[in-house]
């Protein structure tokens, strides 16, 4: 098991201050694998990154990269590559200059220099900018120079700190895209910090949820979705909502007194009146109180037992309208209870199971 | 920026009244010293600043600005890069007390050092024994120049460090650069117009200190007599040709420190251009 | 002092120069003074301090600055406005030219603006048909102050008007408020620290100041004998003690000021950031 493991961070703690910032952090990872650390602001993704990288130092635990402690190796001779989230590019140096930086430093020769430059530029298809300066580079061209100054000195481990939240949407995901081939085409062990859950996973291997300075939960992106380990999980990840009287619904009881649950959009179906459905009769009455267009799909707000809830329709089933009284069926929810959180089956899906 | 409006009739009361203003308050003094200068003729002026005593407070201002305005660029540097770049228990204080400076009267910046190293001193008897002079001497003029500069060149660095942030020094250690490399190649070109501004500004007070340098002086004319000093010393004199004379010079370094300041700050004000 | 460990090298070198220059400029001196100062008696220093011509040196010293610092603070705010607000001709020169009280040594602004107000002088005399005098005046001493006092607000409130976006107050007038309105109740609060802290600087700069006051003052004692200057002549007699007690009371008063204007500071931060 852990002579796979490049990096191993066992019993982490960091404050800054006051501020807890990391608590007992024990991460594996897998050589080769490109993992994200996925949580809102604050949780302490950045931290447990700048300590791999010896930008901050941890107040204890050990931080272990194939297979040495490196706690008190500097930074710069962890083998590590890293892409800041504003980039930092040098602004007063080329793109050649700033690829060429790290070779520099260890005192490379200038023709491997040149060769070692020009192949990375070739990679990030950005050749004939090796003369221009980063104020005159496109967000996404920025951030591939950043990736290949990373990059240069060849190694081991790239860690990229919210690598698209400086760019426009629609690069963004282009870029997405890219980074996630280079990587794998590299085969180098990756990790990115991001709060963007979509960006998680579509990018990820696997991804690392942190809260509030602890890990919560660690699998691949499906992992996630199908078996969250913990309330916050259960909450973070999807378009969830939180309600405490489930058991207003149809077929669901309560199953402890403080319980409550989390529904996602895709739990839902939202039926006009006059359609039908194998599970109409356990179906319950909303009103739509918002139709968005999302383009590919139709976003609806039903309240519903008190509470708004979001569900999708496709493009193509009839439209609904505000205000129309709709059947919202609930196919399942997680019910959270303290720490464990189940997953629990509208009651209909059982019997019917059961007659079938 | 916002675009700037086209003034209406109360925007150009408000413009005149500032321009009069300035006018009284700026433009008038320095004409009047220029012409009190020139005003028994180009041979007295000559004459006046190419007086022997004049000719030596010119010196020993040169001297006195060069070794004050290296000192605090070498503080200034040391500082603001210290100041940006790491944190530390006590920044504050220490920041505290490096703009004490310019709030203390400068007739007291004179006395702490008299305190110090005068006559009535703990430190007298040693300096004494190894025939080191500081007050009423020109090290004690040093001295209090650099005190009453002491801040002006971390001033102008450190807004701009800050704002650059720390993000480009952390990436090249990342990489394994020193710190002599790291500041030649990445923090100075960041740094190379506000310190050019800090030290023309640095300069230009450094050689105009009269308080705190008056305080150290005693006054022997020809030997601690600097610009300033030379200037109250011919005033008090009535050769108030001769004071406006040497002041003129002062004048012309003035204006001259200004019109560099508006280059500066128009080139150092959007980076990148620059570079093209 | 301890610090966090930083991948950025360089610290030790950089604290340690800092320190050192520090140290031998302002720390020792300061310690100097601290030194000194217990080596007063007690009634020695209330008897320094309270000599009536010591008292009416206050007085004058703080009127003036006071009267000076509130017309800088006046024009500054003007100066400023038209400068971030109105396009017109000679606005860069008048920008450049408001250092001028910097890069000027304070002496020849004296002298100058000495003979210039002299009832012989090109202003003095104008004004001496109205039978005012302004040289060897309060009048004059303030005069000298609003000279050095000017760059202190226009510079402190020149960047905050500079990122105020007209946009605020495009909205306010959308919401129907007039010009004035805007300016009194958006524009205003958001420039009143960076006022306030020019006006605080401005303020104990001129207390302090002793250059560009000591010729327009006639140090005429009750009447324009200021503060720095009574030290600089309790210097001239050796009389340290006297000198170190009058300056104990000055630095106090400039403390006083610099931490009345950082509360300020705080509470009107804390107001906006409360809000926001």
């Amino acid at each position: 098991m852990s002579e796979n493991n490049y990096v191993e961070l066992r019993h982490l703690e960091k404050h800054f201050k006051d501020f807890h910032a990391s608590k007992d952090i024990n991460i594996n990872i897998s050589k080769g694998k490109l993992v994200a650390l996925l949580g809102p602001s604050g949780s302490g993704k950045t931290t447990i990154l700048r300590m791999i990288a010896g930008l901050e130092t941890p107040d204890s635990g050990d931080i272990i990269l194939d297979g040495k402690v490196v706690n008190n190796i500097p930074g710069s001779e962890r083998g590590i590559g890293f892409v800041f989230q504003n980039y930092a590019l040098f602004r007063y140096m080329t793109v050649y200059d700033n690829i060429a930086f790290g070779l520099r430093v260890k005192k490379t020769k200038e023709s491997e220099i040149k060769e070692r430059v020009s192949e990375l530029l070739k990679l990030i298809g950005c050749e004939g900018l090796e003369k221009r300066y980063p104020s005159q580079l496109s967000g996404g061209q920025r951030q591939r120079v950043a990736f290949a100054r990373a990059l240069a000195p060849s190694p081991q481990l790239l860690l990229l700190d919210e690598p698209f939240a400086a760019i426009d949407a629609k690069v963004r995901v282009e870029l997405r895209t890219w980074l996630r081939e280079m990587i794998s085409r590299l085969g180098i062990t990756s990790i990115f910090v991001t709060h963007d859950q979509d960006e998680a996973i579509e990018v990820a291997d696997e991804i690392i949820v942190t809260n509030q300075g602890r890990v919560e939960q660690k699998g691949t992106p499906r992992e996630l979705y199908s078996r969250p380990a913990t309330p916050f999980v259960a909450q973070f990840i999807g378009n969830s909502i939180q309600i405490k009287n489930y058991a207003d619904f149809n077929c669901f009881e309560q199953r402890s007194p403080d319980s409550t649950a989390v529904l996602r959009p895709e739990f839902i179906s939202v039926l006009k009146k006059n359609e039908t459905q194998q599970f109409s009769t356990s179906a319950d009455e909303g009103v739509v109180e918002d139709i968005i267009f999302r383009g590919s799909s139709i976003e609806l707000r039903v309240r519903i037992h008190g509470v708004l809830l979001s569900a999708s329709r496709s493009v193509n089933d009839t439209p609904v309208e505000v205000g129309e009284k709709v059947d919202v069926f609930v196919y399942r929810m997680y019910v959270i209870d303290g720490d464990t959180i189940t997953l629990v089956d509208n009651d209909s899906l059982k019997q019917e199971s059961v007659v079938i | 920026m916002g675009q700037k409006q086209k003034p209406g009739p109360f925007q150009w009361f408000l413009i005149i009244l500032c321009a009069v203003f300035l006018c009284v308050m700026l433009i008038l003094p320095l004409t009047y010293i220029i012409v009190t200068a020139f005003r028994e003729g180009l041979g007295v002026y000559i004459k006046a600043i190419t007086d022997e005593y004049a000719l030596k407070a010119v010196t020993l201002t040169v001297q006195v600005t060069l070794i004050a305005v290296a000192v605090n660029t070498v503080f200034g540097i040391c500082a603001a890069w210290c100041i940006t770049k790491f944190s530390f228990h006590g920044k504050k204080i220490i920041s505290t007390f490096i703009d004490l400076p310019v709030t203390v009267s400068p007739i007291i910046a004179g006395l702490i050092y008299i305190l110090l190293y005068g006559r009535q001193s703990a430190l007298y008897p040693i300096l004494r024994e190894y025939g080191i002079k500081v007050v009423f001497a020109i090290p004690g003029i040093v001295l209090a120049t650099i005190f009453v500069t002491f801040p002006f060149i971390s001033r102008e660095l450190i807004p701009v460090l800050t704002a650059q942030g720390t993000d480009e020094e952390e990436a090249a250690a990342l990489m394994g650069a020193d710190a002599f490399t790291i500041f030649r190649k990445v923090t100075f070109p960041h740094i190379k117009w506000a310190l050019l501004y800090g030290v023309v500004l640095c300069t230009a007070r450094a050689m105009g200190e009269f308080g705190a340098v008056s305080v150290l002086s005693g006054h022997l004319r020809g030997k601690t007599n600097t610009m300033p000093l030379y200037v109250e010393l011919l005033y008090q004199g009535y050769d108030f040709t001769g004071a406006f004379a040497i002041s003129s010079l002062l004048v012309i370094m003035a204006v001259a420190v200004l019109a560099l300041r508006s280059i500066l700050e128009h080139k150092g004000g959007k980076p990148g251009d620059i570079l093209k | 002092m301890n610090f966090r460990k930083s991948i950025i090298p360089g610290f030790g070198l950089s604290f340690g120069i800092m320190m050192t220059i520090l140290g031998f400029i302002v720390l020792v001196p300061l310690a100097g003074l601290v030194v000194y100062t217990a080596q007063i008696s007690f009634s020695d220093f209330v008897e320094t301090v309270t000599r009536p011509r010591i008292l009416s040196s206050y007085y004058v010293s703080i009127s003036t600055a006071l009267v000076a610092a509130i017309i800088n603070s006046v024009m500054g705010l003007i100066l400023a406005w038209i400068l971030v607000r109105y396009d017109f001709p000679g606005r860069r020169l008048i920008d450049g030219i408001i250092e001028l009280p910097f890069a000027l040594p304070t002496a020849v602004a004296g002298i100058a603006l000495t003979h210039l107000t002299t009832v012989n002088g090109w202003v003095g005399s104008f004004f001496a048909k109205f039978g005012i005098k302004i040289a060897y005046t309060r009048l004059g001493i303030t005069i000298a102050l609003v000279f050095i006092g000017i760059p202190f607000v226009v510079r402190s409130v020149q960047p905050v008007l500079e990122k105020f976006d007209a946009q605020y107050d495009e909205a306010a007038h959308i919401l129907g408020a007039g010009k004035i309105r805007t300016f009194w109740k958006v524009i205003f609060p958001e420039i009143l620290p960076a006022l306030l802290s020019g006006f605080t600087l401005a303020f104990a700069r001129g207390i302090g100041e002793y250059g560009s006051v000591v010729f327009i003052a006639g140090n005429t004692p009750y009447e324009t004998e200021i503060t720095p200057l009574l030290i600089m002549s309790e210097l001239q007699e050796y009389d340290y003690v006297s000198a170190t007690s009058i300056a104990l009371i000055m630095l106090g008063i400039a403390f006083l000021i610099l931490l009345v204007n950082a509360i300020i500071q705080s509470v009107v931060s804390k107001r906006v950031s409360g809000l926001a």
